[in-house]
């Protein structure tokens, strides 16, 4: 009988073990990484390995944030654009999704730079236009690594009021 | 301006209890000094209560709605177990003292905009205005500037209905979850806010968490954020595909809806994993939002089971009407293999080398290939770069050095066709099998037949038919069979799995995912007497799957078996051993499994078994199918074979 014991504990804890080692941490996704500039995403550990247990934490959803109506998270602590009218909403927006922007910007189209363009006020009409500029400027917007929301927004601003 | 600063500190630890009993005694103290002051409002304070009470206000089914009352025994109660959201101190079980404290709040002398009950419950002081026509000039004046600035920036207009799918290569994630997506004039989707009702859970370790989420040991929350947030969520870190369910809710009743979010900020309800979740508390929104409708109803009032899946949520909404057109959004692991699926055989090759920095992007540019294959090339390798930065497998620096050079190599390729990466929408959820099963049928067992019936509680087998549900993955909850002998004259209980979960994630060039299994539950299993007995086991494993066109999906798991019963010798047999199998669609309707299973108990009652079994499946109709399944095996030396034939119905 003890030995049955002992084989069902060492049982559970394999079933624990194999568990754990596929399971995903509990606290759910996070801004683990906010920043002003590239690279600024959300992260999570092998989100694709999960388990029974990550199970109950996906259904639960996991996540909470610092706050429960937040229609802001503020780009206070960024350089603020200088050649674009202050515009918190467009700011918050290419904080966020600068990674996802960029890749837009090169490609010419998707959904984040009709967001951005929407966000810019560009009409319609002008949005081809727009979207071309930006494209084959790719490198006078993107012009480093450590681009920020600031130089992002004016360089910008500056590419697509020439002509 | 942040709106930051409802901190919810009382999630955490602590400063909770602390924090409510501040609530409390604040709510207590300033009660008497909030009462008015003049003898007019004192009148106007009767004439709205007497009011109130004559059209029985208190009985309305909106203020059911809006302080979330449901039948409890001969009474009522609130689902909301936060004291903050009462005025009345027993306003969780008297509607009629709620609405009364409600309306006499409404009175207080505090300009403190944010905190007044008037810019605090805004869904209840909108309607209650309309119901007793209430003159706001004698009311005392108060501002509800946060309120003004947060609706503004929202900018209610219509809104949708989200549900992330399971994993895409995992069932981990479950019965996926709901949230609604509230849109503003701007086209962009990723312009709107979401509303998510969540669970406040800190703990780590995934039993605990369990068992809280199971007991309702956590607050759940509403919380309404930018919508791009959860998108990068879900399609860019969680690899789920998203469908989005347009509402016809009008612009007014979006604007109720996120009157009623504000409400609830803050506030919370014991989070029930079964039935108060996510996606059950999302179905108040609505109902605050259109009152003509009852959702919450048939889960809760009317409910035949004690669980809410929220696939069942978004039929039950789509039954009343609410829905008007869905939009499937790939994540970013489906938009990787729908780039590669594009390319030419190889090319998804020198996208890989650019990622390992075998090929520069510039080199890519500059090869002598189709324009449009090197912006392919290009484009999956900007995916797969996101992808491994997101999986922390490579530094930021690192990421930052390369993603740059590709986007710029990119841009000087010019502009793909909109639709170069079309993806074909899957079947959506809501259209796939119900998720409960109930199966008759029979078979022969070696020398005898019998009869069979099952009843399985939810949600999705291997064999069942995979439209609306994610291919490889199965999550068996609370199936039970049993059977009757005609020639012994015998009727047993054959099987009760508690839960059998399979996920079968095939690995390719990209994505090298595990695969796994666990099931628990009684089983009956051949013993050296050479009769079938009832165990309990416990059988975990892993593996890797891997799909083809030819084979379908196939697998290989190294698993292990602990079975528990009287009739083994010592009680039990722990096994280890070996399982591989394929799982082919053969036609759209006619789906196959061949598997073979080899274990070596080397513990306890020592001895081995060998499992062969090809089970095929054919579709009727979306919630009807026929099962045919024969297998053979020899355990203990014994050998038995069956041939089953079964009915099922989903319901």
């Amino acid at each position: 009988m003890k030995k049955l014991f002992a084989v069902a504990v060492l049982s559970i804890m394999v079933v624990f073990v194999v568990s754990s080692a596929f399971a995903a941490s509990a606290t759910g996704t996070a801004r683990s990484n906010v920043g002003c500039g590239l690279g600024t995403m959300l992260f999570q550990n092998n989100a694709d390995q999960s388990s029974l247990l990550q199970a109950f934490q996906a259904t639960t959803n996991g996540t909470v944030g610092s706050q429960t109506f937040g229609v802001t998270s503020g780009t206070s602590e960024c350089k603020q654009p200088t050649k674009f009218v202050s515009n918190e909403r467009l700011n918050e927006f290419v904080v966020a999704n600068m990674d996802n922007l960029a890749k837009d910007i090169a490609r010419g189209n998707g959904e984040t730079l009709e967001a951005f363009a929407d966000l810019m006020q560009v009409p319609a009409e002008q949005r081809p236009e727009f979207y071309q500029k930006l494209q084959v400027s790719f490198a006078k917007i993107f012009t480093s690594e450590s681009v920020v929301l600031a130089n992002v927004v004016d360089n910008v601003a500056d590419v697509s009021s020439t002509k | 301006m942040r709106f930051a600063d409802f901190s919810v500190t009382a999630v955490y630890g602590v400063s909770y209890p602390v924090y409510l009993f501040f609530v409390v005694l604040s709510v207590l103290f300033f009660f008497p000094l909030a009462r008015p002051s003049s003898a007019a409002d004192d009148n106007y304070l009767d004439v709205l209560l007497k009011s109130a009470r004559e059209k029985r206000l208190y009985e309305d089914r909106y203020w059911d709605i809006l302080v979330h009352y449901k039948h409890h025994g001969s009474g009522m109660k609130s689902l909301i177990d936060d004291p903050k959201f009462f005025l009345a101190p027993d306003g969780k079980r008297n509607p009629a003292a709620e609405l009364e404290a409600t309306i006499r709040s409404f009175f207080r002398e505090e300009r403190n905009g944010e905190e007044h009950p008037r810019c605090r419950f805004v869904a209840r002081y909108a309607w209650l205005k309309e119901k007793l026509d209430i003159d706001e000039l004698r009311l005392p004046p108060v501002d509800c500037t946060e309120f003004d600035e947060a609706l503004k920036k929202v900018n209610p207009h219509s809104a949708a209905l989200v549900f992330p799918t399971t994993l895409n290569n995992s069932p981990g994630s479950m019965f996926g979850h709901t949230l609604i997506r509230i849109d503003s004039e701007k086209q962009s989707d990723l312009l709107s806010y979401a509303v998510t009702y969540a669970a406040a859970a800190t703990d780590t370790n995934g039993f605990l968490y369990a068992f809280k989420g199971i007991f309702g040991y956590y607050p759940g929350y509403f919380s309404i954020l930018p919508y791009y947030e959860k998108v990068a969520e879900y399609s860019n870190i969680e690899y789920r595909d998203i469908w989005e369910y347009h509402l016809n809710l009008t612009e007014e009743e979006v604007r109720r809806l996120v009157m009623h979010v504000w409400e609830l900020r803050d506030i919370y309800a014991d989070y029930y994993f079964f039935d108060e979740n996510c996606s059950f508390d999302l179905l108040f929104l609505l109902e605050v939002a259109r009152p003509s409708l009852h959702l919450t109803d048939a889960f809760w009032d009317n409910k035949v089971r004690f669980w809410v899946i929220p696939i069942d949520t978004i039929r039950v909404i789509k039954e009343s009407g609410l829905i008007t057109g869905e939009k499937y959004r790939p994540s970013q692991a489906t938009r990787i293999l729908a780039i590669a699926s594009h390319m030419e055989s190889g090319n998804e090759d020198v996208a890989l080398d650019v990622v390992d920095k075998k090929t520069s992007p510039q080199a890519v540019v500059e090869m002598q290939l189709a324009r449009e294959e090197k912006m392919m090339i290009l484009d999956l390798s900007a995916e797969l770069l996101q992808y491994k930065y997101s999986r922390k497998q490579l530094e930021k620096e690192e990421y930052l050095k390369q993603y740059l050079p590709v986007l710029s190599a990119r841009s000087s390729l010019g502009k793909q066709d909109a639709d170069a990466y079309s993806i074909t929408p899957p079947i959506p959820p809501e259209q796939g099998h119900l998720p409960g099963r109930l199966s008759f049928g029979g078979g022969y067992r070696t020398d005898s037949f019998f009869t069979e019936i099952g009843w399985r509680a939810a949600y999705h087998d291997l064999l069942d038919p995979d439209e609306g549900f994610t291919e490889g993955a199965q999550i068996n909850f609370f199936d039970i069979s049993g059977r009757y002998y005609f020639k012994e004259d015998r009727a047993q209980l054959q099987r009760l799995r508690l839960i059998d979960i399979v996920s079968l994630s095939p690995r390719d060039a990209f994505f090298k995912p595990v695969s796994w299994k666990v099931n628990t539950g009684f089983d009956r299993e051949l013993f050296s007497d050479g009769d079938e007995h009832l165990i309990y086991r416990l059988n975990p494993g892993g593996g890797f799957s891997y799909k083809s066109g030819f084979l379908g999906l196939s697998y290989i798991m190294i698993e292990t078996d602990l079975e528990l019963s009287g009739g083994l010798q010592d009680n039990y047999s722990l096994g280890f051993g070996a399982s591989a199998g394929i799982i082919k669609r053969l036609s759209d309707s006619w789906k196959i499994d061949l598997s073979a299973k080899s274990v070596y108990y080397v513990a306890g009652d020592e001895h081995r078994s060998i499992k062969t079994s090809l089970v095929q499946n054919f579709k009727i109709t979306t919630n009807n199918s026929i099962a045919f399944s024969l297998s053979w095996e020899k355990t203990f030396d014994r050998y038995q074979s069956e041939g089953n034939l079964s009915w099922n119905i989903y319901f």
